[in-house]
């Protein structure tokens, strides 16, 4: 069964209200979803439609943005990758975020330059997850500083990561290379060991490591059938005839 | 005028989409297509006896794109204190709309108002050289504001209970019960509604697309929504509901958005006046553009009348969209930039630092092309993957010319984007992830690939595969390859 995308199970009932009501747009509850975020970032949870009611907030009421959690929101959302909630963030945020730093940064008044170097530096990272280029990821994240301090207030977050690779990973692989699982989980040895038998619960044999089959990586032919009565068809048919063209 | 009277007929069957419908939605479009030449001469009498009356008509008469300053400003104060009047009066008011599409049109007008002064607004900022405007709008940083624009439509929902309504309809329930003093007024009632249509439509404007589709929840997509009374409310809504799906990246539902109004349309052009139909057909091309990008993410067949026209605007582009790689890159910027609602940014413009004011388009382009490189080389996969059962992943890396490493990620991006949220029931974000079903493949071996073709589903005697979604008609899951070669 699908979740709808508003659908957070650890929701509390005071968010749920605001998100629900027209004190989704009183500035006043800004506090309230800051404070909610810093909990998604201590807690491993996640609300991405709070958090897009939040930068709501902050696009009416610009004078209330804080960058830090503009950030955090940004970061919480790579961990539920290859999910669309990355970009759905971004469009909310103001539209010269992503405009070289070059010639922003030239303009000495531009208050924001670091908010917008630390989001463009995000979205490096968002289009390295969604491209598949694991390996890139882990390398880029490493490169710079600015990423340590960006993720440092979510908790867990390269773990999470990992288990958001892991679980693509599953769905397309059978069996795979070591080296290479290595570089795309960013992990080597005895972490590395740890991580593939114990979290993914997948073989490790020599070289090769094995993930059990799934209902995705089955690659299994499948003949759908379906039986349907001829009325179903009867719109065809009078189609047929309405339009000789 | 009668049209809203019918609001509480019984929410119909999901399933029961049929032509009888159509045709007599058609009918019922003709109907109110001769009905709206003769309801010019009780108008004309209303406003000698009645100035409220004139000001209902003008609020629903559109402004010249070109009005200087001055005049927008003062359509925004009669805007406010009309709604003003009409919301904070002691009571509701004692008032028969002008016509059955009048609350559409203040509502159409008033958003459409909202949206080219918040762009103009932008563009003279961007610019920086016409001081005189500029003094003008930085003393003016409320007229036109988000704030003011939301507030009027929400309260125009709050009183009419319009949701309440709704909610009461969906149950079977009699909506007057839950309708309030000013909801069982058509006046309200009719604004309500199509105020909910107008917040799909600014949240989309601000590029807040799931809020948008949140916005629909007691509004039922079909063919009996009161929306579908007014060609021109149908024809918005369909769009922005696409458009907010396409930015979600549920590229199914975006496509069942726009055949299902491109057909309508299509089916009942020859009933439309004119006029009326040539303040669509812009939007109508929008709509196959964005047809065909949605179809380069996901390719499906489609209805017949739509893959015909698609051919026909958007021929040489879609040969190019579904083929991928870089060279589809600038077509699907041509096409987003054609067919993207006029995006909005909500709050005055920087005006002291033009540099920063940046066409909100070309940041919402900006990250929908990112997505668009993301999935730019599937179609190149797919193309091979076809044609094998078995494959040595790096002899088809040498194929494209590329290093393994990289076409492991092409291989797990064209897997993860197979994967899609569909609509089956209950609210517009709801859904349930669904495979494409067309091509299947894993990984397996020391750098191996096996890749393994699904079944089309062709059809067995005796048991033809039908799809559960079809709105329209058997069309989405039937075959779903791009090119529609596989039509029987």
């Amino acid at each position: 069964m699908g979740v709808p995308f508003d659908y957070a199970p650890d929701r509390p009932e005071h968010i749920d209200a605001i998100l629900n009501g027209l004190d989704r747009y009183n500035p006043e509850t800004t506090a309230v979803f800051q404070e909610y975020v810093v909990q998604q970032c201590d807690q491993k949870f996640y609300d991405c439609y709070a958090n897009l009611a939040l930068l709501k907030l902050y696009q009416f009421n610009p004078h209330l943005t804080k960058d830090e959690t503009i950030t955090n929101i940004l970061v919480k959302a790579l961990t539920v990758f290859p999910s669309p909630d990355f970009s759905l963030a971004l469009h909310l945020l103001p539209p010269h975020i992503l405009t070289p730093l070059s010639s922003s940064s030239a303009l000495p008044a531009a208050g924001d330059a670091p908010l917008s170097e630390a989001v463009q530096k995000l979205n490096v990272l968002n289009n390295l997850l969604a491209q598949a280029s694991y390996a890139a990821f882990w390398s880029t994240l490493d490169s710079d500083d600015l990423y340590a301090d960006l993720i440092a207030d979510v908790a867990g977050f390269e773990e999470l990561i990992r288990i958001r690779i892991a679980l693509t990973i599953s769905q397309s692989v059978r069996e795979i290379e070591r080296p290479v699982l290595e570089s795309w989980l960013g992990m080597q040895g005895d972490a590395f060991n740890k991580f593939v038998n114990g979290v993914c619960g997948w073989e490790i044999g020599g070289t090769v490591v094995k993930v059990p089959l799934n209902k995705e990586n089955e690659a299994k032919g499948t003949i759908v059938r379906e039986n349907v009565k001829m009325e179903q068809f009867s719109r065809v048919i009078r189609r047929a005839y309405e339009q000789p063209a | 005028m009668s049209s809203f009277q019918n609001g509480g007929a019984p929410p119909r069957d999901l399933d029961d989409d049929s032509d009888i419908e159509e045709e007599a939605l058609a009918a019922n479009y003709r109907e109110q297509v001769q009905y709206e030449g003769m309801e010019e001469t009780p108008m004309s009498m209303a406003q000698q006896t009645d100035d409220i009356q004139s000001r209902l008509a003008a609020a629903a008469q559109p402004l010249d794109f070109s009005a200087p300053l001055d005049v927008k400003f003062a359509s925004y104060d009669n805007y406010c204190s009309l709604f003003h009047f009409i919301l904070n009066s002691d009571g509701p008011v004692d008032l028969e709309p002008p016509s059955y599409y009048w609350a559409w049109d203040v509502i159409d007008e008033f958003i459409y108002q909202f949206n080219s002064f918040c762009s103009y607004r932008n563009r003279i900022a961007r610019q920086g050289n016409n001081e005189e405007e500029i003094a003008i709008l930085r003393e003016a940083p409320n007229t036109w504001g988000c704030y003011s624009v939301l507030n009027v439509l929400y309260s125009l929902i709050q009183r009419s209970q319009i949701n309440e309504q709704l909610a009461a309809m969906k149950r079977n329930e009699e909506p007057m019960a839950v309708a309030g003093d000013y909801g069982s007024k058509s006046l309200y009632r009719m604004l309500g509604y199509f105020s909910i249509i107008g917040l799909l439509r600014v949240h989309c404007l601000l590029g807040d697309f799931s809020l948008a589709l949140k916005t629909l929840d007691d509004i039922e997509l079909n063919k009996k929504a009161m929306f579908a009374r007014v060609m021109a409310a149908h024809f918005t809504t369909y769009y922005y509901v696409g458009f907010s799906y396409m930015m979600m990246r549920r590229y199914a539902d975006a496509i069942r958005m726009f055949s299902h109004i491109l057909i309508y349309v299509s089916r009942t052009k020859n009933v439309q006046k004119s006029a009326q139909y040539d303040s669509i057909s812009k939007k109508n091309d929008q709509m196959y553009a964005l047809i065909a990008i949605c179809v380069a993410f996901h390719p499906t067949r489609l209805d017949d009348t739509i893959h015909t026209a698609l051919r026909e605007k958007y021929g040489d582009q879609l040969l190019k969209l579904q083929r991928g790689g870089p060279e589809s890159l600038p077509i699907f910027e041509e096409l987003f930039r054609s067919a993207c609602p006029k995006f909005i940014s909500p709050t005055p413009p920087d005006f002291d630092n033009p540099e920063l004011n940046v066409d909100p388009l070309e940041h919402h382009l900006a990250i929908f092309m990112d997505e668009v490189k993301t999935n730019m080389w599937s179609p190149t996969v797919k193309s091979y993957l076809r044609l094998y059962t078995t494959m040595d992943l790096k002899k088809l890396a040498g194929f494209l010319e590329v290093e393994p490493e990289k076409l492991r990620g092409w291989l797990l991006v064209n897997k993860q984007r197979g994967r899609q949220i569909r609509w089956t029931d209950n609210g517009l974000l709801d859904g349930e992830v669904v495979g494409s079903g067309d091509l299947d493949y894993a990984m397996q071996g020391v750098s191996g690939l096996d890749s393994h073709l699904r079944s089309q589903g062709w059809p067995q005697v005796g048991g033809l595969v039908s799809t559960k979604l079809g709105t329209n008609i058997l069309d989405d899951d039937f075959f779903r390859d791009g090119k529609g070669a596989f039509a029987w």
